[in-house]
């Protein structure tokens, strides 16, 4: 199908992208150090200008498909550093397995007892990796639990690594740190968040109350007394990814009960609770023997304050839009618009966001709306190739809430177009009463 | 009459105060009220003190995790992890002790004396882990080569130690991270790899250098 072309590569290709430049990086490293053997007065400064010219080359190959969708809101700079990112998270995916001993050091740190003392049973096998660490599962009175560990030094990582390549990687795209690093700040501070994995547990707890009513969304319980700073204890959800899940040829209408549950959890969060499980990732649901949607990830929260949510939604679903200066001063609050542009400038920001924003809105303006129609998808494609042609978009523009409320909404939709779902798009809708 | 175990808490006490040993027995002896002759019937030296309680701090790691139910499930790979770990988890017990004696007997070219007594134990242990490992197959048993494994895994002994002593991160993480990817490149080097194979070749080649030098069109 030609829209399958068009569409971001597959999870696999892009994974092969990432360890391609993990393995260039090694390669400089040992580049490093044999040279330094010889020559012991060399810097690291080589070294680190290597390493980013390595992880541009690898992202301008991947701006074509991964980066489209970030290019609709000329994020296509801000966007960058979050590449960087997700490729320091994808060196960590990398990592080898924990051994047995650390894990076993990790419980006696964290709660004076081994594994095999809490559980009825544990087993040191991981079953899977998640983001930065693996997942084990084991029992206890009769219940499954999985039982995730962060690795150590990963929160470590993040920063040093973001640090050391930050300033080539500036140089080398021609972008200034001073553009930019409000949101690099944003990313990092998300990123960082996610290693904190007693503020994990808190907001898991948090959200599955507060969504407990939603229809065919279900939480695994946790269980804080079992959960640390590097440790989180939850129930086990049995059940299909969601690529397992299409590979079973689900029916039209279990594709829609899904799309559902995903469309009422995220709008639910996003304009009653204001604040959004951010990372749609299709790693972190459960298609449930019973058909219903189980979220296992809580990791990434983004909250989105008022100066924010009002411009931005009124934009969506109210006539806002449809009024030029009011649409053109909600753009001066988003930053869209800045303060010195000229009117030549304003103008031509003005069509560019419009023509996006009324894109974006589109599953909001009727009650309904079918995912799998492929035309919506590649009207957004080809805006998103459109300017990023722009010179004009070649600075980067927006307030940081942007990068994360797009990846949340585009990543929404992307799942949603995945399963060819038909959903009702007015269950929850933006609230602008104050 | 003075103990063993007075005589060292007494001196502990005093080199972690005064941040160095004293000045000779005698005056060590009199601020405990002690005789010289009680300190001489337990210890011939302050190093040997200092030995002492090195050397315990290891016996006593070596056979605590033996004990562990998993012990015997381990591989030699993870009873080596299983050691590192448990072993900086009872130094921490102690840490100014190991800092201030590892830091004022520092030798660059050789084991420091304080852990004379140390080595021949670690060294033991690890020959047993390395056997073990060499008879399970894990390991790679290489002509003159694997005798010098136990070499390796006291270099990094002493590497490990060096990172604990400087780490200042939470929890001494790093110092597990220092563990985890340490000894795993130290194992995965035990262990078979393509140069075994690469040296295969080259001496199948070289014992068969007539047909090489045949096939050259």
């Amino acid at each position: 199908m030609k829209t399958q072309k068009s569409i971001p590569t597959t999870k696999v290709e892009r994974s092969a992208k990432f360890v391609k430049t993990g393995i260039q990086i090694g390669g400089n490293y040992i580049k490093h150090y044999s040279k330094k053997l010889f020559n012991p007065d060399m810097d690291r400064e080589q070294l680190n200008e290597d390493n980013a010219t390595d992880i541009y080359k690898s992202l301008s190959e991947l701006k074509g498909s991964a980066l489209k969708i970030a290019q609709m809101l000329s994020m296509d700079k801000n966007i960058l550093p979050k590449s960087y990112v997700d490729k320091f998270s994808q060196s960590q995916y990398n990592a080898p397995p924990l051994s047995g001993p650390l894990i076993v050091r990790t419980f006696t740190k964290n709660f004076g007892k081994t594994p095999e003392n809490i559980f009825d049973s544990f087993n040191l096998n991981s079953s899977n990796a998640a983001s930065i660490g693996q997942v084990h599962q084991a029992t206890l009175n009769g219940k499954k639990l999985a039982i995730k560990i962060q690795y150590p030094g990963v929160g470590d990582s993040i920063s040093s690594d973001l640090k050391l390549v930050k300033p080539f990687a500036f140089r080398l795209l021609g972008m200034s740190e001073r553009e930019l690093n409000i949101y690099i700040k944003e990313v990092e501070e998300r990123l960082l968040e996610e290693t904190d994995y007693e503020l994990e547990v808190k907001r898991s707890i948090e959200f599955s109350e507060a969504c407990k009513n939603l229809d065919h969304v279900v939480f695994p319980k946790y269980y804080p007394e079992f959960s640390g700073k590097r440790i989180i204890t939850m129930d086990w959800i049995d059940g299909q990814h969601l690529k397992e899940f299409l590979q079973t040829n689900p029916s039209q209408e279990l594709r829609n009960k899904i799309g559902q549950a995903l469309w009422d959890f995220y709008n639910f969060q996003q304009h009653e609770l204001r604040a959004v499980h951010a990372d749609p990732h299709p790693g972190n649901f459960m298609i449930t023997p019973d058909e219903n949607l189980g979220v296992i990830d809580f990791g990434c929260i983004k909250e989105m304050p008022d100066d924010f949510y009002y411009p931005f939604f009124s934009l969506i679903s109210t006539d806002v839009i449809n009024d030029k200066n009011k649409t053109i001063d909600a753009f001066r609050k988003l930053e869209m618009i800045h303060k010195d542009d000229s009117p030549e400038q304003v103008e031509f920001y003005y069509r560019s966001y419009r023509e996006m924003i009324s894109l974006f809105a589109k599953p909001y303006t009727s009650t309904s709306f079918d995912f799998s129609k492929p035309d919506f998808f590649e009207q957004l494609y080809a805006y998103g190739e459109k300017i990023s042609k722009m010179p004009e978009f070649k600075q980067a523009r927006g307030v940081k809430h942007f990068i994360y409320v797009n990846r949340t909404n585009f990543g929404l939709y992307q799942i949603l177009h995945e399963l060819k779902a038909n959903v009702q798009t007015d269950t929850y809708k933006p609230t602008l009463e104050k | 009459m003075a103990t063993a175990q007075q005589i060292r808490k007494g001196y502990l006490d005093y080199v972690l105060t005064n941040n160095e040993k004293p000045k000779s027995v005698y005056i060590f002896a009199k601020k405990l009220k002690i005789t010289e002759a009680d300190f001489y019937q337990f210890f011939s030296s302050f190093e040997s003190i200092e030995k002492t309680i090195w050397f315990e701090l290891t016996f006593e790691t070596i056979t605590k995790i033996k004990e562990q139910e998993v012990w015997l499930q381990y591989t030699a790979r993870e009873k080596m992890l299983s050691f590192f770990y448990s072993y900086l988890e009872n130094l921490k017990n102690e840490r100014s002790f190991v800092i201030y004696s590892l830091k004022h007997h520092k030798s660059k070219f050789s084991t420091p004396d304080v852990l004379a007594g140390v080595k021949p134990i670690f060294e033991n242990f690890a020959q047993e882990i390395i056997e073990e490992g060499l008879g399970s197959g894990e390991l790679a048993e290489r002509r003159f080569l694997s005798k010098r494994y136990k070499d390796a895994l006291w270099i990094q002994f002493a590497f490990i130690l060096n990172f604990w002593i400087n780490d200042d991160s939470e929890g001494f993480e790093k110092s597990d991270e220092a563990i985890e990817k340490g000894i795993n490149v130290t194992f995965d080097l035990f262990q078979h790899s393509p140069i075994d194979n690469l040296l295969e070749y080259g001496k199948f080649l070289s014992r068969n250098g007539k047909f090489t030098e045949k096939m050259r069109f």
